[in-house]
């Protein structure tokens, strides 16, 4: 809502700056948005123009007169009203224009005025410069006037071209199946049966609080006119706007609610303006149909109340100042007071809301700041916060930065990337994206990071390590939808390494990239319920993926991109991982239990086999752990190679095994024949020929 | 024979005061100790004089004997540190060279700002809640007194997903979700993602909003003052000026917004060099919380008694927080993840 401050000025005093008005206002809940300084028209001198950001609940500041209440409430000065000559109901104006509203709920009051022998022309210089100064364009003395009004009194009003209203017979109804209208933008509307119409007889002559129509416009032409002033009820107006996506400032204020009481007020002072601007002669009284009256709200207002929710005790006697000087009638009875609220606020209908009036107008600043007295609320420790940040500070440690991606996803993307909903459909479609290339809620974080890792590759980075704590949506089987917080991961290059150039680093491999997976899934204690198996799936090298599953359901998946999906998103060779990480968190063991350290040293054999190229050295440990030998403290493979001289399409591994007994050192007598036996179990079972 | 055992003694003096390496030093005791070593053989020499003489020339040549040693000894001890000084004097490195470390990773500066705020809100005894993203309209809108053809709709653009939810445009359907679930006495905040139909260069659909709500039977418009006041003290600046503004929000009344002095300008709406405050567009104050007493048609929908219980709730935006708090001038930097604005933040 703009306003200027010489307009105000003239329904209200002010003595005070530009900068002191902008600052009560703002304080007293009608934040300024902007202020300038504006220069009147034929030598008028200096204005103020002033923006405020109104509220949805303050329809009624949507007018000068709302303001201007305001002004009068926060300073105690006197409300003005600029004369006018008030018309009375008047049935004569029947015999010229019949009105009739088909459904009350939707219009409850409908005024009008007739004038004629009008001449059309361009409103005064002032009128234009201040319609003009609020971001209203100005068209005729006509429509201006009826904009000006609007402005100065929240009202809005529409002129009919009276020659173009055949029929002389106002109905308000609901469109039903009325079909198209033309507004008067040229603009053809497509209307649905709850749209209120404007009709001359049976013909649409307005789209009613919206837009008038094409067929009923004030022209250059035009001798007499209709001039309405009406009252409509806010949802209807809003949905036929917002279908039609028609916003227009009648009905932004329908919307808002606009005061019953209010459309003699601005009926007649339009038609002053437009017969001083325009000529002609106004009909003594104006048509008016309102035939359930709006009746004023009673409220109860007790004191124990005010103290309750503000933390401040406001006396009745203070309370009752503050409440009329908003113009709301008050009497006191006890420790209440019964308040009744002019249908100009229709925001306040409850007890709270006075509490928030006489908050507002008693300053909060001058309200205490306390601090609580709480009963403990048996709050308790937050495991999935902790889970987090450990996760964090692992990653922290491992050289990852943190991404953050927004979820919004092309289609075709999700179908490639369906993280650890693989095979399934059901990616989450977005009604109203903000383009086609968001068009979906992701499944998997993996598309984000691989744009991550685009940007920084512009920046000629040659290493990007990063991760993504976020979550991944699905389409339920129920209809609803599922999201799951997972943790996603891209490693590009080596790690970056600071100081001088050593050695030439390795380029990033598997094993780099499944390393930092196992130190997260020890840090979280779940390593060993975790199966790893290699992976089927289009996004990653066949060769170069893992599937993990824990507790037999998906936990993840981890390995180098595919070459060709690579080559598709126009990235080098890359090694992503995507993990649950509801699921590391819900299996992550909440205690910690210390196993006692060995008393007796422990004696280490190594050994090395030679098997098919493609065996899986995982294998033998399973097997070893599998004997349970209570002497053998753990096994781990600790080399691979491959070469001469190695047959072609074999392989050597390398394994150590520690033996240890909790009881006694153990000697090369008694290690030395169980190792053996090991060893030739594993040449038997395995078919492995020993090399070492 | 004395002469020549004074000559020795001369000499191998000089040797020795002339010698700088462990292997010269040891050399000369052979040359002069050793079995065939000049003393020696002048101690072999001692038979061959008049047997009254023997016992003070042997006097004299043991005594030599000793005196040669501790001097070897004392100038041995000598050459070897010097020769340790020497070897740690090469070994020397430049300490001004780079240090051998692996890039650290980095939190995201989103997650450093509502880490903060959590651990804020965590010592005053408040507790974290979370709800979906994906949101029914009940929960983001109706519960929270927002009804469909209300104009405080469009206070918050929606994206809609098929089926006929939404992403939530707030934290604040989670405020329902937990007095749905649980009584007072409750002490909640929620941290999380929310989206807005918006993009521009101080918009971006998705961004972050740590929501907070306190209920008892007792709670008060001065107890919101109190505590906001106190975080956003602790957030920004101990000393900082906080106001508080009436404003509207569907769920909460009355209604606040909570400005902190301009962190850039420190309130006087210009800058150092004369310039006006783009930052706070020279008003001095930064709109930073909207916050408010719970409305008692958000009560009434989870089934509170609003005549019993009472209680405040706020929002507020991290990436607004974190603009202020590091100087980032513009929304978009958080969600390209450049490593060269992602490794600022520690």
């Amino acid at each position: 809502m703009k306003f200027t401050l010489n307009w105000l000025k003239e329904f209200v005093d002010f003595a005070g700056s530009a900068e002191e008005l902008s600052k009560l206002l703002t304080m007293a809940g009608l934040e300024v948005e902007s202020l300038a300084s504006v220069a009147e028209p034929e030598g008028g001198g200096q204005d103020w123009l002033f923006e405020i950001g109104v509220t949805p609940n303050r329809g009624d500041c949507l007018g000068l007169l709302g303001i201007a209440k305001e002004v009068c409430a926060l300073t105690g000065a006197k409300l003005r009203f600029p004369a006018v000559q008030a018309s009375k109901k008047d049935p004569a104006i029947g015999k010229r224009i019949a009105i009739k509203i088909e459904d009350l709920d939707q219009c409850a009051r409908y005024s009008a005025r007739i004038v004629d022998n009008l001449t059309i022309g361009p409103a005064p210089a002032w009128m234009r410069f201040r319609l003009e100064s609020c971001g209203i364009r100005a068209i005729n003395n006509i429509v201006d006037a009826t904009n000006y009004v609007m402005l100065e009194t929240g009202q809005p009003l529409h002129a009919f071209d009276l020659a173009k209203l055949s029929a002389k017979q106002i109905n308000v109804r609901s469109a039903g199946a009325t079909g198209q209208f033309t507004t008067l933008d040229g603009v053809e509307r497509e209307l649905v049966h709850e749209d209120l119409l404007i009709c001359d007889g049976t013909t649409p002559v307005a789209l009613a609080g919206v837009m008038g129509g094409l067929n009923s416009e004030v022209s250059a032409t035009t001798q007499s006119i209709l001039l309405e002033s009406a009252n409509f009820a806010p949802a209807t107006i809003r949905r036929t706007a917002k279908r039609l996506a028609l916003h227009s400032e009648a009905s932004h204020r329908f919307e808002r609610g606009v005061d019953p009481e209010g459309t003699f007020r601005a009926l007649d002072r339009a038609v002053q303006l437009i017969v001083d601007s325009a000529g002609g002669q106004a009909s003594s009284g104006s048509a008016d149909c309102y035939p359930k009256k709006i009746a004023a709200i009673k409220i109860t207002l007790r004191q124990a109340r005010i103290a309750k929710l503000l933390g401040i005790a406001i006396e009745l006697k203070r309370a009752e100042t503050l409440l009329r000087s908003l113009g709301l009638k008050t009497t006191r009875q006890a420790k209440q007071l019964n308040v009744v609220v002019p249908t100009s606020r229709p925001d306040l209908t409850r007890e709270i809301d006075l509490i928030e009036e006489l908050a507002r107008l008693h300053g909060y600043d001058n309200i205490p700041t306390t601090l609580p007295l709480l009963r403990p609320t048996g709050g308790a420790m937050d495991y999935r916060l902790a889970s987090e940040r450990k996760l964090r500070n692992f990653f922290t440690g491992a050289g990852l930065v943190e991404a953050i991606n927004l979820p919004f996803i092309a289609e075709a993307l999700n179908e490639l990337f369906t993280g650890l909903w693989q095979g399934e459909p059901g990616a989450v479609p977005l009604v109203n994206p903000l383009a086609k290339e968001f068009g979906a809620m992701r499944r998997s974080l993996l598309p984000g990071l691989v744009d991550n890792l685009r940007v920084n590759l512009a920046q000629r980075t040659a290493s990007f390590h990063a991760y993504h704590l976020g979550k991944v949506f699905r389409r339920g089987a129920d209809g609803g939808t599922e999201e799951r917080l997972c943790v996603g991961a891209i490693m590009h290059g080596p790690p970056a390494l600071h100081g001088l150039r050593g050695a030439d680093q390795a380029p990033l491999d598997f094993l780099q990239c499944k390393g930092v997976v196992e130190g997260l899934l020890e840090l979280f204690g779940v390593q060993n319920l975790v199966s790893w198996r290699p992976l089927a799936s289009a996004v990653l090298h066949p060769g170069r993926s893992a599937e993990l599953t824990l507790d037999g359901a998906p936990l993840g998946l981890l390995g180098q991109l595919h070459p060709d999906v690579a080559e598709r998103l126009e990235v080098p060779q890359v090694y992503v991982f995507e993990l649950d990480f509801e699921k590391v968190h819900q299996y992550a063991p909440r205690r910690m239990t210390m196993r006692p350290l060995g008393k007796f040293p422990a004696i280490e054999r190594d050994f090395a086999i030679v098997v098919e190229r493609d065996f899986a050295a995982r294998r033998i440990i399973d097997w070893i752990d599998g004997l349970a030998d209570p002497l053998i403290e753990f096994v781990r493979v600790f080399d691979q190679y491959i070469g001469a001289p190695i047959p072609e399409g074999k392989k050597s591994l390398a394994y150590k095994i520690s033996y240890r007994a909790e009881d006694r050192t153990l000697t090369d007598g008694e290690v030395n024949p169980l190792h053996q036996s090991v060893i030739d179990r594993i040449g038997n079972d395995f078919g492995a020929q020993r090399r070492s | 024979m004395t002469d020549s055992l004074e000559a020795l003694r001369g000499e191998v003096l000089e040797r020795i005061q002339q010698a700088n390496s462990v292997k010269e030093l040891e050399q000369l005791r052979v040359e002069a100790l050793g079995r065939s070593g000049s003393l020696t053989l002048l101690l072999r020499g001692l038979k061959d004089l008049p047997a009254e003489e023997r016992p003070r020339m042997g006097e004299r040549l043991n005594q030599l004997r000793r005196e040669l040693e501790l001097e070897l000894d004392g100038h041995l001890a000598t050459v070897n540190q010097e020769a340790k000084a020497k070897a740690l004097a090469e070994e020397k490195i430049d300490i001004t060279l780079p240090g051998t470390r692996f890039e650290r990773g980095h939190s995201h500066p989103l997650t450093l700002v509502i880490d903060e705020i959590v651990e804020i809100f965590s010592t005053m005894g408040f507790e974290i809640a979370r709800g979906p993203d994906i949101e029914d309209d009940d929960h983001n809108f109706e519960a929270l007194n927002i009804p469909k053809d209300h104009p405080a709709r469009d206070m918050q653009d929606t994206f809609f997903v098929a089926g006929g939810n939404l992403l939530r445009t707030h934290t604040s359907p989670v405020q329902i979700r937990t007095m749905e679930s649980r009584k007072p006495p409750l002490q909640v905040i929620v941290p999380g993602a929310v989206y807005r139909h918006d993009d521009d260069a101080t918009h971006s659909p998705m961004f972050h909003q740590v929501e907070g709500f306190m209920v008892d039977s007792n709670i008060a418009f001065s107890d919101l003052k109190g505590v906001l006041t106190h975080v956003l003290r602790q957030i920004f600046h101990r000393d900082a000026g906080v106001r508080f503004r009436p404003s509207f929000f569907p769920f909460t009344e009355p209604s606040a917004e909570i400005d902190i002095q301009c962190v850039i300008c420190g309130g006087g709406g210009t800058l150092r060099n004369g310039q006006v405050c783009r930052v706070c567009k020279a008003s001095g104050w930064l709109e930073i919380l909207g916050a408010g007493m719970i409305d008692p048609a958000v009560f009434k929908f989870v089934g509170y008694d609003p005549e019993e219980f009472t209680g405040f709730a706020f929002g507020m935006g991290v990436e607004r927080i974190a603009m202020l708090k590091y100087g980032i001038d513009d929304i978009r930097l958080f969600f390209q993840n450049d490593l060269r604005f992602l490794r600022q933040f520690n």
